[in-house]
């Protein structure tokens, strides 16, 4: 920032201090340029195109049909009233979803379900049928194996494998 | 159309070599032969697919057909789903849908559906499930005494009620801060305590006694542990108990001021009562203590006195004020 400034505004503005002898507030008049805020929702929102690009339910629907159409794909009770701990499972929640999607990578269908049962952690998952079978087990076993020693606690994971996505809708 | 050309490449090979030397021709036979059991080997055939693939690679599995076309009518449903999974929609026979349909459209199918997997099923829980559970506890279980049959019988055997909470929650944990709170629950009647032992003992107690149930609640949570917390309240009635029975030398001191209820006898009314009737009455009837003593055995004051005691101790209401103007009516024949 320092050096867009011209040599010549830089030594107006320091024999200005000089001559005031202004504290350093001076130095902080400078512009805000903002522009005009576009009020319009984005978040999971995958905008009507030319009908070619096949949607989930779970990509079709808004984040605002939560409840309505749409359930929750994380369950805990840590958001009931009197519970603690929400924060500490969310950041579980996502740190999870990261790493399916990384270990069966380009092999989901659909988001990660995350079901809490006491102590248990289960993942459920919808995969594609891209890898062998075996290569499928090993992968499960990995997970389960690491993300139980990482959060001291029973974690199972139910996967179901399909052909192909289940389409909703073209948009 | 693939495999017509390979085949047309191969006889070409074999003519063109007629000519050439004996280790020449080997080779050009055993490349052909190369080439001919790649091409049956790939991925349906594809030719841009099997570029892709290398030598050796298997055929892919198709998948099989779904359990449910295999489930027998009258099979045992507990062993399909034994315990608490999720839905999975090639082993469960309902043609379920769920979902927001199409514009024009039905509900999408359970098959990779995930609303359905989203939500807590109780497939695990049939009646025949919940049977099976009831007779795998009950080898635990031991019979109620049959002696405890009612709760007045529970009540007389068993008077202090303990109370205290557990919590479960989703999560790593299993301390919860509030699950060292206990409550301690027991009838006053059920003590030995003589009229000054009672009135001590209430002073002492104070909010915790309930005067419509007369159960006195103790509440302890000052200790991290509820095995402390429960002794403490122990602790706490057996001093309470003891406490009330004894007299200490300052408990003399007691001023009209300390009494829990309202007593007529040497108060402001009934001196205020019989000045009046004394006044009222021709004077010099005899000694002034006889008189007392006589007005107070009458009937009128005995009611005017039970009115008074019960406005006092009571409060103010339709009947006590109804019965202290009749009360006064009386005395002053009015």
């Amino acid at each position: 920032m320092a050096a867009s400034l011209s040599s010549s505004g830089c030594a107006r503005l320091m024999t200005a201090l000089a001559r005031s002898s202004v504290l350093y507030n001076s130095f902080e008049s400078r512009s805000l340029h903002v522009t005009a805020v576009c009020c319009k929702n984005q978040a999971a929102r995958i905008r009507i195109g030319k009908g070619d690009k096949p949607l989930t339910y779970e990509q079709a629907h808004h984040p605002h049909q939560i409840a309505h159409r749409k359930g929750w794909l994380s369950q805990h009770t840590s958001n009931l009233k009197g519970v603690e701990g929400a924060a500490e499972r969310t950041v579980e929640d996502v740190f999870i979803r990261r790493f399916m999607f990384g270990t069966f990578h380009g092999c989901l269908a659909n988001e990660v379900v995350i079901k809490r049962r006491g102590n248990m952690l289960v993942v459920c998952a919808l995969m594609l049928q891209k890898l062998p079978p075996q290569k499928f087990y090993f992968l499960i076993g990995y997970s389960e194996s690491l993300l139980s020693h990482f959060y001291k606690c029973p974690v199972k994971l139910d996967i179901q494998t399909l052909r192909d996505k289940a389409v909703y809708k073209y948009l | 159309m693939a495999s017509l050309t390979r085949n047309v490449f191969l006889f070409l090979g074999r003519t063109n070599v007629s000519g050439l030397g004996i280790k020449e021709i080997t080779n050009r036979v055993t490349y052909a032969t190369a080439l001919f059991a790649n091409s049956t080997s790939g991925n349906k055939g594809l030719p841009d697919r099997g570029g892709r693939g290398s030598v050796g690679r298997r055929p892919r599995r198709e998948p099989g057909e779904p359990r449910t076309e295999k489930m027998p009518l009258d099979q045992d449903w507990t062993s399909v789903y034994p315990s608490a999974t999720s839905f999975k929609s090639n082993a469960v026979p309902l043609p379920v849908r769920m979902g927001y349909p199409v514009k024009r459209g039905v509900p999408p199918e359970k098959k990779g559906n995930l609303e359905l997997l989203k939500i807590p099923n109780f497939l695990h829980l049939t009646p025949a499930a919940i049977k099976k559970h009831c007779e795998a506890l009950k080898p635990f279980c031991t019979e109620w005494p049959s002696a405890l049959d009612t709760d007045a019988k529970c009540d007389e055997h068993f008077p202090i009620k303990v109370e205290s909470t557990d919590y479960v929650c989703a999560g790593p944990s299993v301390r919860n801060p509030s699950a060292r709170i206990v409550h301690l629950k027991v009838k006053l009647s059920r003590f030995n305590l003589d009229d000054h032992a009672r009135k001590k003992m209430l002073k002492l107690v104070g909010e915790r006694y309930c005067k419509d149930s007369d159960i006195l609640s103790i509440t302890t949570d000052s200790c991290p542990l509820r095995q402390q917390n429960y002794e403490y309240a122990k602790y706490l009635l057996t001093v309470l108990y003891h406490e009330s029975w004894k007299i200490e030398a300052w408990e003399a001191e007691k001023t009209a001021a300390d009494m829990e209820e309202y007593s007529w006898e040497d108060s402001l009314s009934q001196k205020n009562m019989l000045d009046t009737l004394l006044r009222m009455k021709v004077a010099g009837e005899g000694e002034d203590a006889e008189v007392r003593k006589q007005l107070l055995e009458r009937e009128d004051v005995q009611d005017y006195k039970d009115s008074v005691v019960r406005l006092k101790n009571e409060g103010a209401s339709e009947s006590s004020m109804l019965q202290y103007k009749e009360a006064v009516r009386k005395v002053f024949n009015v």
